[in-house]
């Protein structure tokens, strides 16, 4: 549903959107059932001719179940959850892949810096190539990114990939992504960092095998 | 600032386009003065120099490749970089002559001498460089060269270091750059404190 809005482009994308989609209707019933609860109520006890308003103290279990139930069920919900944001926070936060490749993402007032491994596949080696504004990567890889900020705190977004993690002066924050889809896709900065925040945009370039091996080959001589 | 950005913005989004002019300028000049300065005087910490009253022609040559991506696109370039971000906010046809337009109209702040060298050695292999930036450092808009004389020494010391060191004049749509490059190639940071040196008693 959600992918009908934002294409899923990396292998997490889907478990991220299911826990979102879990949050929204769990969350989107009790919402919907609270809110016609509450109107029914107001109308069922709306005024009428010879009956006066009447103050309740909440004591008795018939007016108590009204609350004591759906805080149960709302409970039995919270633990679904909970299950579903763990496994997807572990996958996507706190379990590495062995990686094919590593790059380094560097965010700066107002741009994102891209270290990609030259002809060699191993980064921080002569050949590795520098962009801006665009990271390079080959579809169906697993990619460690070593993520860096020059100046302020930024946070490294990539939307169809359901990635988001800040970058933090003076710390290197290893995350990983695996991309699943060729294309063009944004990456964006989520974390207020000055007055160009809203220009500091960038792409990452999804190629497939041959097309990511040329790229490569090209822009190593070109470095 | 804010305020006069969203109200441009929201004249533009009911349909209307902005009126273009030094008016405009001083509104959009609002998001280069956290840098630049409100007097645009500069700020070296930030990396940003003194442009006021820099000639029309030359900010908006280099807002054109900043927002081409002729300048500002050298992954070391970290000040270039953040030119090239903010050079790309202004998206309405006439914003970058609007600006220029203002930033030319700004009386020059006077810059005090931050770069220590030989003016006597600079002004030798200043020779090479009046041939573009003239004798005294006016500059000359038909060659594209800009005037150095009375603004920031430190500024032209880092474009020079960047220009020898590939950090600015090797993109193949950077004309003037590509003239500048190889002047600067064989400057050792002596050279360049005494050229800069030298520069600095223009007026």
């Amino acid at each position: 549903m959600i992918e009908r809005m934002v294409l899923q482009a990396s292998s997490y994308a889907a478990s991220v959107d299911g826990l979102i989609l879990l949050i929204t209707v769990l969350v989107g019933f009790w919402f919907l059932m609270a809110e016609g609860v509450f109107f029914w109520l107001i109308f069922k006890f709306r005024e009428k001719p010879g009956r006066k308003a009447m103050y309740i103290t909440g004591e008795k279990k018939s007016h108590k179940k009204w609350i004591s139930i759906p805080h149960g069920l709302v409970l039995v919900c919270d633990v679904f959850i909970i299950i579903g944001a763990v496994k997807v926070w572990y996958n996507v936060k706190q379990h590495l892949p062995e990686p094919d490749y590593e790059v380094r993402v560097i965010g700066q007032q107002w741009a994102w810096v891209f270290q990609t491994p030259g002809p060699d596949g191993v980064l921080d080696t002569d050949d590795d190539i520098q962009t801006v504004d665009k990271l390079h990567v080959e579809t169906d890889k697993t990619y460690h990114f070593k993520l860096e900020s020059r100046d302020v705190i930024h946070s490294f977004s990539v939307p169809v990939f359901r990635l988001k993690q800040d970058a933090v002066p003076g710390r290197s924050i290893t995350g990983w992504f695996h991309p699943t889809r060729t294309g063009t896709y944004d990456i964006q900065c989520a974390e207020i960092c000055g007055i160009g925040h809203g220009v500091m945009a960038g792409q990452i370039v999804v190629h497939d095998a041959p097309e990511y091996a040329s790229w490569v080959s090209d822009n190593a001589a070109a470095q | 600032m804010p305020f006069a950005l969203l109200l441009a913005s929201a004249v533009v989004a009911c349909g209307g386009e902005p009126t273009q002019g030094i008016a405009r300028g001083g509104q959009l000049f609002d998001t280069c003065a956290p840098c630049h300065g409100t007097d645009a005087g500069g700020n070296q910490h930030l990396g940003a120099p003194a442009i006021a009253g820099l000639p029309a022609w030359y900010v908006k040559s280099q807002l054109d490749k900043f927002q081409s991506g002729a300048r500002g696109m050298h992954p070391a370039d970290t000040a270039g970089i953040r030119m090239k971000s903010m050079a790309l906010a202004l998206d309405l046809a006439g914003d970058v002559e609007s600006v220029a337009e203002y930033v030319a109209s700004l009386p020059r702040v006077a810059q005090a001498a931050t770069v220590v060298g030989n003016a006597d050695a600079g002004r030798a292999a200043y020779a090479v460089c009046s041939a573009c930036h003239g004798v005294q450092g006016n500059g000359t808009e038909a060659l594209g060269a800009p005037p150095l004389a009375g603004f920031s020494d430190w500024y032209h010391a880092v474009q020079l270091e960047k220009f020898r060191d590939g950090l600015r004049g090797t993109s193949p749509q950077d004309i003037q750059g590509a003239t500048m490059r190889p002047n600067a190639l064989t400057l050792s940071d002596e050279a360049i404190a005494d050229l800069v040196a030298y520069i600095q008693t223009l007026q």
